[in-house]
């Protein structure tokens, strides 16, 4: 038992250092102004400033656990991880769909540019180009596993 | 001492007269109304707190590692707990007192849980529940047990599968709704809540009339190395470790083969998946409360393997025609078979546990060894039938379920004892 309260004490202290800044990502960049300090690489920047991007807060959002509905307002599960490439575009969200009381829910995947976000009046609403039909025979995610993404359409591109 | 000699299905049990000079307790209305109560409220809260905490702490924007994490931990203390949650029952004076603590422990684990949901609280909340759970389940048949002795026994378990079973059937279908209209932190606030009438009803029940060593199931010597020889001894029933090894193997058949059907629910269906899902998890629990009061009637008249059989026999024809039928309507009538099973072995195992443990004083730590073995069997289940479904496809993995269920059969048939006591005859 003694080890086990040792091992967990230590995961505990390392993961929530780690999750901390993701739970209140939503909150930062509280500043009106936003202050573009370029696309310039790290290597410019003097050892006395690091360079700072302040980004109004309506301006972006999180999207881990965020809800995903269709156009016709279907319950499309949450968004649970995002995929992104070697050069690090962002090319899919990860979707636990459908279930109930944690029975028969599966993870999709969905191409980026399927997904909508921030209509002007629900901060909080993603939508996607998908209906729960279209969505519902996908095969499952599992990492180290080909992945079949949902709604790519011919693109390789990154997206938005 | 009881003792189970020699091999073959018919041995019968002869145990030792009940130590306690109590023979036929009559516990009041009040009591037993009591525990009718308790039994479906702690179902309640059980209900609402396990299957909503990965989905609330997705909706924090955990990720799935940290929340794969948390369930870990909680499922492997659930399991190593078993035992020592046991022996804490059969060591305790007070039952009720033991029951009241797990019921604040895990009410508090839900309130920090909907609050705080940071990740130290949380798996401190998940490891305090998992703990107060180990204790809960035994101290629940232990009341049951010091209230009405040995000769009650059976109808009272079939009341608790009735009462456990309502609870859990009404909870799930409130809390389902609950979550999927408000949000999942209001369920864990609801199951907090439910801490008032779970403890009034327990309150209810009158303390003088649990008797401490009808409740372990007879005297015992107090003392770790006591404890360790006790240990033991169980080990060496020859009754407990067969029925241990028979719950094991059907877990490992068991536990995975309703998820596996849900995830292929979701992908024939769009419209009706969820609400399928949702019958398929209410209907056996309707069958149980339905059906229950008849299996404990029928353990006493029939004796326990006969029910067992049937019990144990459901699984692999469950399992059959899941492999067999692709009308997601039809899978919610063969779940009626999933209301068999749960029916009797809800009331069967603990009943059986009672039996072998007959006056040893052990009656806890047994239920603590066979619950070990649900845990172990419901946990490789899982790895189990997703190795099976994606290398072989869902028919096979459900075949391969069935034919685990199957070997469980056999063994309850080739080689459990009856152990219904012989004075019952």
């Amino acid at each position: 038992m003694r080890i086990h309260w040792v091992i967990a004490a230590a995961l505990a202290a390392s993961v929530s250092a780690l999750s901390a800044p993701a739970l209140f990502a939503d909150s930062t960049g509280e500043a009106q102004q936003a202050r573009s300090a370029g696309q310039s690489d790290p290597g410019e920047a003097g050892a006395d400033e690091t360079l700072k991007t302040v980004l109004p807060h309506q301006g972006v959002q999180g999207v881990l656990g965020k809800e995903v509905r269709s156009s016709a307002g279907e319950d499309m599960g949450r968004i649970v991880d995002v995929l992104v490439d070697q050069a690090g575009l962002v090319r899919a969200a990860v979707i636990d769909f459908g279930g109930f009381l944690g029975v028969g829910n599966r993870k999709v995947v969905v191409d980026w540019t399927a997904l909508h976000f921030a209509p002007a009046d629900q901060r909080d609403r993603i939508s996607v180009d998908l209906n729960r039909n279209q969505i519902k025979e996908a095969p499952e995610y599992k990492p180290g596993k080909p992945v079949v993404v949902l709604g790519a359409l011919g693109s390789t591109g990154p997206g938005l | 001492m009881h003792r189970v000699d020699g091999g073959g299905a018919k041995d019968q049990i002869t145990p030792k007269p009940p130590p306690s000079s109590r023979q036929s307790p009559t516990p009041s209305r009040t009591s037993l109304r009591g525990l009718d109560w308790f039994v479906f409220f702690l179902a309640d809260v059980q209900t609402g707190f396990g299957p909503f905490v990965s989905v609330y702490l997705t909706t924090q924007a955990w990720t799935q590692v940290d929340i794969g994490l948390v369930l870990t931990v909680g499922g492997l203390v659930a399991l190593i707990g078993q035992m020592p949650g046991g022996a804490v029952v059969d060591a305790a004076r007070s039952e009720r007192l033991v029951a009241a603590c797990g019921v604040v422990a895990i009410s508090a684990s839900a309130i920090s849980l909907a609050i705080w949901p940071v990740f130290l609280l949380v798996l401190l909340g998940r490891i305090l529940h998992a703990a107060a759970s180990c204790v809960l389940g035994p101290a629940m048949a232990a009341i049951s047990l010091g209230l009405v002795g040995h000769a009650g026994i059976s109808e009272r378990l079939a009341r608790n599968a009735r009462f456990a079973s309502a609870g859990t059937g009404i909870a799930a279908a409130a809390m389902g709704a609950l979550g999927h209209w408000t949000s999942s932190q209001y369920v864990f606030f609801a199951t907090a809540a439910l801490i008032a009438p779970t403890l009034i009803a327990l309150f209810q029940i009158h303390p003088s009339e649990i008797d401490p060593e009808r409740a372990h199931g007879g005297k015992h010597e107090i003392g770790p190395r006591k404890l360790g020889k006790g240990f033991l001894s169980l080990l060496r029933n020859r009754a407990l470790v067969i029925l241990a090894t028979c719950v094991l193997l059907f877990h490992l058949g068991n536990a995975a083969m309703l998820p596996l059907m849900g995830s292929q629910l979701t992908t024939r269906t769009s419209e009706w998946a969820t609400v399928l899902i949702a019958a398929c998890i209410v209907v056996p629990q309707l069958v149980v409360a339905a059906v229950a009061p008849w299996v404990g009637r029928r353990a006493e008249q029939w004796g326990r393997r006969p029910l067992l059989l049937i019990g144990f026999a459901a699984l692999p024809i469950r399992g059959l025609l899941f492999a067999a039928i692709g009308n997601p309507y039809l899978v919610v009538a063969v779940q009626l078979l999933d209301g068999i099973t749960a029916a009797v072995l809800g009331v069967l195992v603990p009943l059986v546990i009672a039996d072998a443990a007959r006056g040893t004083g052990r009656f806890n730590l047994a239920q603590g060894i066979v619950g070990s073995a649900v845990g172990i069997g419901a946990a490789l289940s899982t790895t189990l039938a997703g190795y099976l479904s994606d290398y072989f496809g869902n028919p096979a993995a459900f075949l391969g379920l069935a034919a685990i269920g199957f070997a469980g059969l056999l063994l309850v048939w080739a080689l459990l004892p009856e152990t219904r006591p012989r004075e019952a005859d």
